[in-house]
């Protein structure tokens, strides 16, 4: 590592400035911080203390900034201890929040960005969407999949897009003017039933030759979506980005703790999670 | 830096009596992502284990927090000798802080082998991991065997006139027994504790948590297996003139007063790091407050100053 990467996370006091409660025990947490809120492109993370007993911190995407008023939202699920006691702050709590962290996604100038997240996986790609909302040499297509209520109100969608089956979409994305589906296999009200792969294949299915050459796939998500993902861009030929999950200690690079293995042109290589990631070339973690 | 924390170790003269452990923080340079983190502010960083060829460690998961504590095991995870020394060392900041070398051979013979690199180069110091539990070969296979851990030291002995400080591990009967022949085989200092070995298990699964199956514990849960050791060894390492980097479960400047207390020069700091970043500047100031307001110059007049009952 070089002394270049030095001083470029902060550890900071947030302040809880929102704290909503959705279906599936889903929460999503508004928290204060104008550096975070500058500095965090799409894919980086935040390193959460998450109350006064549990002492590792756990890792979580950014979902969205408001660098006006100096805040991001985080979107999470509880699925242990530690989520849980993070479901107990309240609006005015502190708490000590350690970020922005890692390599984000490289947005590229393909012209086609397909955006595909997965359940509490969402968030970096809401985060790429916010980033491109306002570039009109993108044409973003988001697709989000859920198999329990999404964690907003899905609503009928007025932006038109080419993919033959029609969903609603999510409130913020609308505002936005972002395209986007819904999938998830539970049967939703105006959404897809079926994988956000299908989706994406209906989607793809439309592009023209040159359409297809100007996608660029962004993904993020449980394991099994992801290596789908993975294979479908395979099968279309399309550079892939996922951002990965692994269990984390210092989130900085010290410990080497969340490791996944990638394939290189050396061979395979273990790849901390935190800093060389969590946004890594699919095809170098599926093959 | 507060003056009364200056601190000499195995001859060098350290900022701080604060080490930062090998494993915790990578190669010296990834804490210094944070800001307002510099290894200014401790008197060493011990390096990532490091072994003759590189190794890609074990498989995820790598660790797991347990109550109070962490399980780990990374295996070795390092680049290797030569990569070290070409490589990273040669980025290392040496007017920030001294650096140590821990070192890591699954044969007495490449233990030696690694001394004898790292005797070339400008590093400060070398540690012999003799007590790692997360290799299958070489590592606590060493360290739980006193005449093992007094060839290993030997050999490095003979190998390098850089100070050599031995880890030991918690994991064997008499560790007392296990310094004493360290001290024989010519160890400037001793580092008490490593890991203690340990497993979680997944109730859904019915695996264990990590890849490896067990792991090494650290974290404040070890902080009383930790104090005792040190005692223990301080009674033989105090004849000899031999100082102790006391470490296992320190979070604070009272923690770290306890390990002085009972017998160590120095402190290391390693699973704190991860729960508080900028932890170190508190332990320091804690410290130094300490010291004062017992009118003391300095660290060494607090060493191994226990009163037993
Ligand atoms: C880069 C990154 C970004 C993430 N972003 C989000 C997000 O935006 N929203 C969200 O809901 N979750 C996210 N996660 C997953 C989240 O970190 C875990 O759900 C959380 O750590 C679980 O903690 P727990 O104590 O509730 O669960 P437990 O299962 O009780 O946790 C036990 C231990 O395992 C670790 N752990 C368990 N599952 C995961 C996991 N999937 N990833 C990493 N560590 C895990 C915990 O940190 C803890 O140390 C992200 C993970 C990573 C690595
Ligand atoms: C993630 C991790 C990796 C470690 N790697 C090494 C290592 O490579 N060599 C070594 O001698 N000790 C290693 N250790 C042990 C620490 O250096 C230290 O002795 C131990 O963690 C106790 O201190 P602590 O409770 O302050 O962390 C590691 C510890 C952790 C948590
Ligand atoms: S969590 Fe320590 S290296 Fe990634």
């Amino acid at each position: 590592m070089t002394s270049s990467n030095r001083e470029t996370i902060s550890v900071n006091d947030c302040q809880v400035l929102a704290h909503y409660k959705y279906d599936g025990e889903q929460y999503i947490l508004t928290l204060s911080s104008s550096e975070i809120a500058q500095k965090t492109i799409p894919g980086q993370f935040v390193h959460i203390t998450v109350s006064d007993v549990t002492a590792m911190r756990r890792p979580i995407s950014v979902m969205s900034v408001d660098e006006e008023n100096g805040a991001f939202d985080l979107l999470y699920k509880i699925v242990g201890e530690g989520t849980r006691q993070l479901a107990e702050c309240k609006v005015g709590d502190m708490l000590s929040v350690i970020g922005p962290i890692g390599n984000g996604f490289r947005v590229t100038d393909k012209k086609n960005p397909l955006l595909i997240g997965g359940g509490v996986g969402m968030p970096p790609i809401i985060a790429i969407a916010q980033q491109i909302k306002n570039n009109n040499d993108y044409n973003p297509f988001v697709i989000l999949g859920s198999e329990v209520p999404f964690p907003f109100t899905p609503q009928p969608s007025e932006i038109s897009n080419t993919c033959p089956s029609k969903t609603h979409t999510m409130p913020i994305l609308e505002e936005w003017n972002v395209a986007c589906g819904l999938a998830s296999l539970q049967g939703f009200k105006g959404v897809y039933k079926g994988y956000v792969t299908d989706l994406a294949k209906e989607y793809l299915d439309t592009l023209s030759k040159e359409g297809l050459s100007q996608v660029g796939v962004y993904s993020c998500g449980p394991h099994p979506m992801l290596e789908a993902v993975a294979k479908l861009a395979r099968d279309y030929n399309l550079p892939c980005q996922v951002s990965l999950e692994e269990y984390m200690a210092c989130a900085v690079g010290g410990c080497a703790g969340c490791v996944v293995e990638v394939q290189t042109d050396d061979g395979p290589a273990m790849k901390r999670v935190c800093v060389d990631g969590p946004v890594f070339d699919a095809q170098s973690v599926f093959s | 830096m507060q003056n009364n924390l200056q601190t000499s170790f195995c001859g060098m003269s350290l900022n701080s009596p604060i080490i930062l452990l090998s494993g915790c923080v990578g190669f010296g340079e990834e804490y210094t992502r944070i800001k307002g983190f510099s290894n200014t502010k401790v008197g060493a960083v011990c390096l990532k284990g490091t072994t003759l060829e590189p190794r890609l460690g074990n498989k995820p998961h790598r660790i797991a927090e347990t109550a109070n504590g962490m399980l780990n095991s990374i295996g070795l995870q390092n680049p290797g000798t030569e990569i070290v020394i070409d490589e990273i060392m040669p980025s290392l900041k040496k007017n920030e802080t001294k650096f140590i070398i821990n070192i890591s051979g699954s044969s007495v013979e490449e233990y030696g082998e690694i001394a004898k690199h790292f005797d070339d180069t400008d590093i400060d110091a070398v540690e012999i991991n003799i007590s790692c539990p997360n290799v299958k070969e070489g590592g606590v296979a060493f360290g739980n065997d006193p005449e093992m851990s007094f060839r290993v030291v030997e050999i490095c002995r003979k190998n390098t006139t850089k100070p050599i400080i031995t880890k030991l591990s918690p994991n064997q009967t008499d560790i007392a027994k296990n310094a004493a022949r360290c001290i024989d085989a010519g160890s400037d200092g001793l580092a008490v504790i490593n890991t203690v070995t340990g497993m979680a298990v997944d109730i859904e699964t019915r695996k264990p948590v990590i890849g490896n199956n067990r792991g090494g514990l650290s974290g404040p849960s070890i902080k009383p297996i930790a104090l005792l050791k040190v005692h223990q060894v301080y009674q033989v390492s105090k004849k000899y003139n031999i100082p102790i980097i006391g470490q296992g479960g320190i979070t604070s400047a009272n923690d770290a007063l306890e390990f002085i207390i009972a017998g160590a020069a120095t402190i290391g700091v390693g699973t704190a790091l991860f729960y508080d970043p900028l932890v170190c500047e508190k332990i320091n100031t804690g410290i130094s407050q300490y010291l004062s307001d017992q009118s003391l110059s300095g660290v060494g007049s607090l060493v191994g100053t226990l009163q037993l009952n």
